[in-house]
Formats: structure tokens, C-alpha cells, sequence
């Protein structure tokens, strides 16, 4: 297979998961995307390893790999932060009070600052976020790395 | 690190293209390594060096002799 080929069937692919997501939403069905994505993925993959001219070489893997470290480095930091401020939200936490004894609560609980479904829904913002701090660092490195440097021949 | 590769280049008639599909790398890569916007490992830097028949030390320059080049 060829290069530009390779890249044509690769945007087939993406439009066609963009098409199943849209019908799997409309039918309530997310085992349809979910088999669409791990199907769609692995005929990339199998055409990939098809193609016949040059398509990554020591430069692209390094931005690859610059791009993916630099991503992984702030995305940890951001999304612990947030997880265990969720997690220590979430948690019981004793609270020890002045008051005399007769006058003490039962139970002291934690003010819930933000409840469990939306921890869960910020968290998944900050891993869909994660694929444009990727391609921002991508961008970044590969024009450090001379993506697109003009031609003097 | 500075390299003469442009310089082997147009000594042996060839294109980056020629060059890139000669060592089994992108034209691109080739660009970047002229330009000083990557540097290559030691395997290309050996292969690009080879393909030219001459040494490592001929084909590039690094630290100091860069900076002595750079200053005459």
C-alpha cells in the first residue's frame, strides 16, 4: 500500500467511527462504538504495517515520543491533583470540635463540594483533554524538529 | 552541532530525496538535519557518513570546533 493511501483509508476510518458514534448515541447502543473503535483501530493498524514507502523514520518517532513524555508529564500532575481533592471529598473525615459533649453532633460530615457523577464527568473532560494537550505538544515538537522548514533546493 | 551535508550533497549531484531514500529516511529528516533542527543519532549520522565515504568528523561538527567555525 501506498503512503497516500494509507492516509485516504485512515480518514475513511475516522469518518466512519465519527458516523457509528452519531448512530450508537441515537440508538442508546455504546457496545456498537466500543467494537467499532477496537475494529476500526486494528485495520489501521493491519494497513499500516502494509505500507510500503517510508512513513516514520528516528525524527517522527523522537517527536512522538518527545510530544507523548511532555503530555503524560502534565497531565499526571493535573489530574492526581484534581482526583485526590475529589477522593478527599468523597471521604469521611473526623472532625474534632470544642463543644462539650452533650452538645456534639452524632455524625460530622464533610460539606460535599462536588458530588461523584460529576468527579467522574470532570474526569473524563481532563482525558478527552489530554488528546489536544497531545497534539499541541506534537505541533510544538514537530516544528522544533523542523516539520515544516522550507526547501532551498 | 554543524554538518557538511549540503556540501556532500551537491558534490555527489543529489537530491535530499535521493539522499533520504538512500539512508531510509524522510526527506524531511534530511532538511532538519541541514538546517541544524535535528540532530541525528550516531547509527544515521554513521550511515549518512558512510554514504558519503568519508568520517564522521568530516561530515559533522560539534561543540567547540562549531563555535570556533562560527566565530572566523
Amino acid at each position: 500500500m501506498k503512503k497516500n493511501t494509507f492516509y485516504i483509508f485512515t480518514g475513511c476510518v475516522a469518518v466512519a467511527l465519527l458516523a457509528i458514534f452519531w448512530y450508537s448515541v441515537e440508538l442508546h447502543l455504546p457496545f456498537v462504538l466500543e467494537i467499532a473503535i477496537i475494529i476500526g483501530i486494528g485495520a489501521i493498524y493491519f494497513a499500516r504495517r502494509t505500507v510500503t514507502d517510508l512513513i516514520e523514520d528516528e525524527r517522527s518517532a523522537r517527536i512522538t515520543e518527545k510530544a507523548a513524555m511532555r503530555t503524560m508529564q502534565v497531565f499526571w500532575v493535573v489530574f492526581c491533583a484534581f482526583s485526590i481533592g475529589a477522593v478527599m471529598n468523597m471521604l469521611y473525615i473526623p472532625r474534632f470540635t470544642r463543644l462539650p459533649l452533650s452538645e456534639r453532633p452524632a455524625e460530622m460530615l464533610p460539606p460535599e463540594i462536588l458530588p461523584p457523577r460529576t468527579i467522574g464527568y470532570i474526569q473524563l473532560g481532563l482525558l478527552c483533554l489530554m488528546i489536544f494537550l497531545y497534539v499541541g505538544f506534537r505541533l510544538y515538537y514537530a516544528r522544533k524538529y523542523g516539520d515544516w522548514e522550507t526547501d532551498e533546493e | 552541532m554543524k554538518n557538511k551535508i549540503k556540501v556532500f550533497r551537491a558534490m555527489h549531484d543529489l537530491t535530499q530525496e535521493d539522499l533520504a531514500q538512500a539512508i531510509g529516511v524522510t526527506r524531511q529528516t534530511i532538511l532538519a538535519i541541514e538546517k541544524g533542527k535535528y540532530v541525528p543519532s550516531l547509527d544515521l549520522a554513521f550511515k549518512i557518513a558512510r554514504y558519503f565515504n568519508v568520517t564522521i568528523e568530516e561530515t559533522f561538527t560539534y561543540g567547540e570546533e562549531a563555535r570556533m567555525i562560527d566565530v572566523d
